[in-house]
């Protein structure tokens, strides 16, 4: 709770070009290039997509070729922290903050889809014992613009704490630690969603509706973390 | 939005190859493996579609906002990207036959060869770790694995699979993709614990949180949280190969071209190689032939299988 005026002061700014971030925090992503960052080789969303960084600073995330997202990683791994950053989401877009990932996508997550399930936390790949259920974001959430996420995460079995523009939107102690093989920390991903298989007709699957809309691409901003002991 | 649509093939001329059903041979480690005849396959088929997209309705979230639902301009550039991208691929000629491994290398196997075992999932975390591949090891450890099975055995005959010899034997003669309901069925998908291998894909459990749970063993804790399970435990594919598709990811020859395919033509070096086939902790998404994953991938869900040249 203490980082919450000073994220609460930033969120009165986001929608307008905030460029700064929480005291104390360091930037993972330096508004400039991607270096610190890898697209997985192995997860399922997709190992082609697309990264840039625009002038005024935003990561842009684009589907390449269109139904093939990815998982953009950090190359460094973190096991307590605090992680905050902006994002804005395309309505028919989903997307996620993966916590504690591994290489290939297995992660505790954030989702986030605009007009959806934003806020809850779920298993990615990754059996989790105690979930966060999506928070109403009425009055909380403000539509097609950057939003601000502050998450912390700290214990073996963590605790998860979730602020959205400044207002806590849920917490969680999971009983138990559900890494595979026992491992705790991992890196933290950014979710850029599949939406079609190679040859749908083929598959009785199908596709995953509302992953990615043509044109509209992911954006991340002031991406920074606070790590803890 | 997931749709039961029928099989509708695009008209390519595919060879679907059948060869003759041969016994299992075996070597000196008790590694068997199944001949593969020669053949042709076609790869890198990409027909994406727009008939998923902008429908509306979230997984598990409230009910659809209505601005989640494409409009024509959205549509008008789905179909023209995705047109655009559509390829048919190429054909790739398996002139040679050659044998494959049965199975993944397992664990009792790499041991056998060279007196280590690098896995996670041992003793201490599963009943019979002999049987399960053996994970953990990186393109490099798999080349000093065949270097001592050649040397073992007086012979050169042993390498990792090319990418379209591993492709072709995981397709077995299928043409294009195969159905979820396929690869669930040959495929330890869904964090591999017993009965649900599946593809399930770890969501929210209703377990209770916030009290203290009793401490778990090590095999109490993999069981919950996933691991491999042993070699051959799903049904085989039409040629008799077992685990091309999940369990563990399994090492090519073939350096990665940073491409979503490969090229018909592979690059002759490069530090990053190409994993096929996905883990059990993969999605059933990509646990399909086709996928053209590269390395380091999650080591405990990275393994191999070898082939044997023909005299």
């Amino acid at each position: 709770m203490r980082s919450y005026s000073v994220v609460l002061a930033l969120c009165l700014a986001a929608g307008s070009a905030s460029i700064d971030i929480p005291a104390g925090f360091t930037r993972i992503f330096d508004g400039k290039t991607t270096r610190g960052w890898h697209f997985s080789g192995t997860v399922h969303h997709g190992t082609t997509g697309i990264a840039t960084v625009t002038k005024d600073g935003t990561l842009q995330l684009v589907q390449q070729p269109f139904g093939q997202g990815g998982l953009f990683i950090t190359d460094k791994t973190y096991k307590n922290f605090e992680l905050y950053l902006e994002v804005k989401v395309p309505f028919a877009t989903n997307s996620g903050i993966f916590l504690r990932s591994t290489e290939g996508g297995s992660a505790y997550q954030i989702e986030l889809v605009q007009g959806g399930a934003t806020g809850a936390l779920i298993g990615e790949l990754l059996r989790l014992s105690q979930g966060i259920p999506a928070p109403d974001l009425t009055n909380i959430w403000k539509t097609d613009e950057f939003n601000a996420i502050q998450v912390r995460m700290e214990g073996d079995a963590p605790h998860v704490t979730i602020w959205i523009n400044g207002v806590k939107t849920g917490e969680v102690q999971e009983p138990r630690n559900d890494q595979i093989g026992g491992v705790v920390g991992g890196h933290i991903g950014l979710q850029l969603h599949w939406l079609d298989t190679y040859e749908p007709r083929n598959v009785s699957g199908g596709g995953m509706s509302n992953a990615m809309k043509p044109g509209h691409p992911l954006e991340f901003r002031n991406i920074a973390i606070k790590e803890l002991p | 939005m997931r749709f039961g649509v029928a099989l509708a093939l695009s008209g390519l001329t595919l060879a679907a190859q059948t060869p003759a059903v041969s016994s299992p041979t075996s070597n000196s480690i008790g590694m068997e493996f199944i001949r593969i005849e020669p053949g042709t396959m076609q790869v890198g088929m990409f027909h994406p579609d727009c008939e998923n997209g902008g429908g509306g309705r979230g997984r598990g979230g409230p009910p659809a906002d209505p601005r989640m639902i494409w409009d024509d301009a959205d549509r008008a550039a789905c179909e023209a990207q995705t047109k655009a991208e559509r390829s048919d691929g190429f054909p790739v000629a398996i002139k040679k036959a050659y044998l494959i491994g049965k199975t993944e290398v397992t664990q009792g196997q790499w041991k056998a060869v060279m007196r280590t075992n690098p896995s996670l999932f041992q003793a201490d975390r599963v009943p019979n770790p002999d049987n399960h591949p053996v994970e953990s090891v990186t393109w490099q450890d798999t080349q000093a694995f065949v270097k001592a099975l050649n040397a073992k055995e007086r012979t050169r005959a042993y390498r990792l699979p090319t990418e379209f010899e591993w492709e072709y034997a995981c397709r077995a003669g299928g043409l294009g993709q195969q159905t979820w309901t396929e690869i669930r069925a040959q495929a330890v998908l869904g964090l591999g614990l017993a009965g649900r291998g599946g593809g399930g894909r770890g969501a929210v459990s209703t377990a209770p949180g916030s009290e203290p749970l009793p401490p778990e063993t090590p095999a109490q804790y993999t069981a919950r949280t996933g691991m491999t399970n042993e070699v051959g435990s799903k049904t085989a594919n039409a040629w008799g190969v077992h685990d091309m598709l999940g369990n563990v990811w399994e090492w090519v020859a073939d350096p990665y071209n940073g491409k979503i395919f490969p090229d018909p033509t592979p690059p002759k070096s490069g530090s990053v190689h190409v994993l096929k086939g996905g883990g059990f902790a993969s999605d059933v998404k990509n646990a399909i032939c086709a996928t053209h994953g590269f390395g380091p991938g999650d080591p405990f869900a990275v393994g191999f299988r070898i082939v044997k040249d023909l005299p």
